[in-house]
């Protein structure tokens, strides 16, 4: 595979959260806001290329049996050094987003991406790998943002957009309304995948 | 029996070595975390004692109530105030507020230390809303004293949140119930005013 489908994979074709529906947790809990979906995007996208390119260098010397083990402590380690430099320097992104970033080090998509992809390709590939799903992941948070931020609080990255007449459908930014988007999205990527086969 | 010990053998030095390396980041970012926290906690006494010196605002403790004194000048003559921190249980957290006043227990500012509301709702006692540049939620307090401090749905003077009725009344209720505390705390100490 060329290097650029690589990496665009992950937009479309393999997009985390959209047609391999990994990571749901963090995107139902952080995606209220355009400004969280960014946020959380980025620090993903952090994580994933960071663990991908040493599990990457490390695949032949990880005996098989205890591979996933060794794979938590690295993602385990970077998310939080990603923890820490944000809390020392983006004091107002790490308490908005609390408890999501800790819980990086489970979220399916950075140990699915670390068994499936980066222990068997090489550095190069994993690289572009965690990149472009990373990016897939943070395009998919801020699809479903956009959505519920403006429909649920009528602004946009904390600005507001609709008049001030408009009256926010609350159930956008609670957890339902992430469930209902998320549904609605997948349903809507489904279709269009049915339609273009034909 | 040996494999095991290999394998622990390998899964020890990669645990070495991410202990190793968070041990370097943890020392780095240390001194920063905890200026932000300092710059926090400051920014908020600021914000609650308007009127008094920044230098000039010292933690006290009388009964088993932490609170901060705060004074006009530099070198801490002419008290102008008093501060402390407010905490209550609302709806998915405990809200924590630096709460500022002066010597006649009038609320003069107030600010959110923590919080972890729903977001869109609970989380609106932080609320600026767009071209203002303080919250409405909180502006409300100034100049109010602990007597007749509840939300509107319990009789009282404060507009709650749409909403979030927990959450704002928790914010209330335990401004309420912390400046009562204050206030008698310091009156029963009045002699070392």
């Amino acid at each position: 595979m060329s290097i650029s489908k690589e990496l665009f994979k992950g937009f479309y074709k393999e997009n985390p959260v959209f047609r391999l529906a990994l990571g749901l947790c963090p995107t139902l809990a952080v995606s209220n806001s355009v400004q969280n979906a960014v946020g959380m995007g980025a620090a993903v996208t952090f994580v994933l290329i960071c663990s991908n390119v040493i599990v990457s260098m490390i695949r032949h010397g990880v005996p098989k049996k205890i591979r996933i083990p060794i794979y938590i402590v690295v993602i385990a380690t970077f998310v939080t050094i990603v923890d820490l430099v944000m809390a020392g320097f983006a004091p107002a992104l790490h308490k908005s987003l609390g408890i999501f970033v800790p819980l990086i080090v489970v979220n399916c998509i950075i140990l699915g991406r670390a068994e499936a992809f980066a222990g068997k390709n090489n550095v190069g590939r994993s690289f572009i790998d965690g990149l472009g799903m990373g990016i897939g992941f943070t395009l998919a948070l801020m699809a479903l943002a956009i959505v519920r931020e403006l429909l649920g609080d009528g602004k946009l990255w904390g600005i507001p957009v609709l008049s001030s007449g408009y009256e926010p459908v609350l159930i956008f930014i609670l957890p339902p309304g992430a469930f209902l988007t998320l549904g609605l999205f997948l349903g809507f990527f489904n279709w269009l995948d049915i339609k273009m086969q034909k | 029996m040996n494999d095991i010990v290999k394998l622990g053998g390998i899964l020890l030095l990669f645990s070495a070595i991410a202990g190793g390396a968070l041990s370097v980041v943890n020392a780095i970012t240390k001194p920063r975390i905890e200026l932000q926290k300092k710059l926090v906690l400051e920014r908020a006494l600021t914000t609650a004692l308007p009127m008094a010196n920044k230098d000039a605002i010292v933690p006290v403790e009388q009964d088993n109530m932490l609170y901060y004194k705060g004074y006009k000048t530099p070198d801490k003559q002419d008290l102008v105030g008093y501060a402390f921190v407010a905490s209550g249980k609302g709806y998915s957290s405990t809200i924590e507020t630096m709460v500022g006043v002066d010597t006649t227990f009038t609320i003069t500012g107030l600010s959110i230390l923590q919080q972890v509301e729903t977001p869109g709702l609970g989380t609106k006692i932080e609320e600026v809303r767009y071209g203002e540049s303080t919250p409405w939620f909180q502006d409300q307090f100034v100049d109010k004293t602990w007597n007749g401090l509840a939300v509107d749905k319990d009789g009282g003077n404060i507009t709650s949140i749409t909403g979030a009725t927990i959450s704002s009344r928790a914010v209330t209720k335990s401004i309420h119930d912390g400046l009562k505390q204050l206030e008698a705390t310091v009156r029963q100490h009045h002699s070392d005013m």
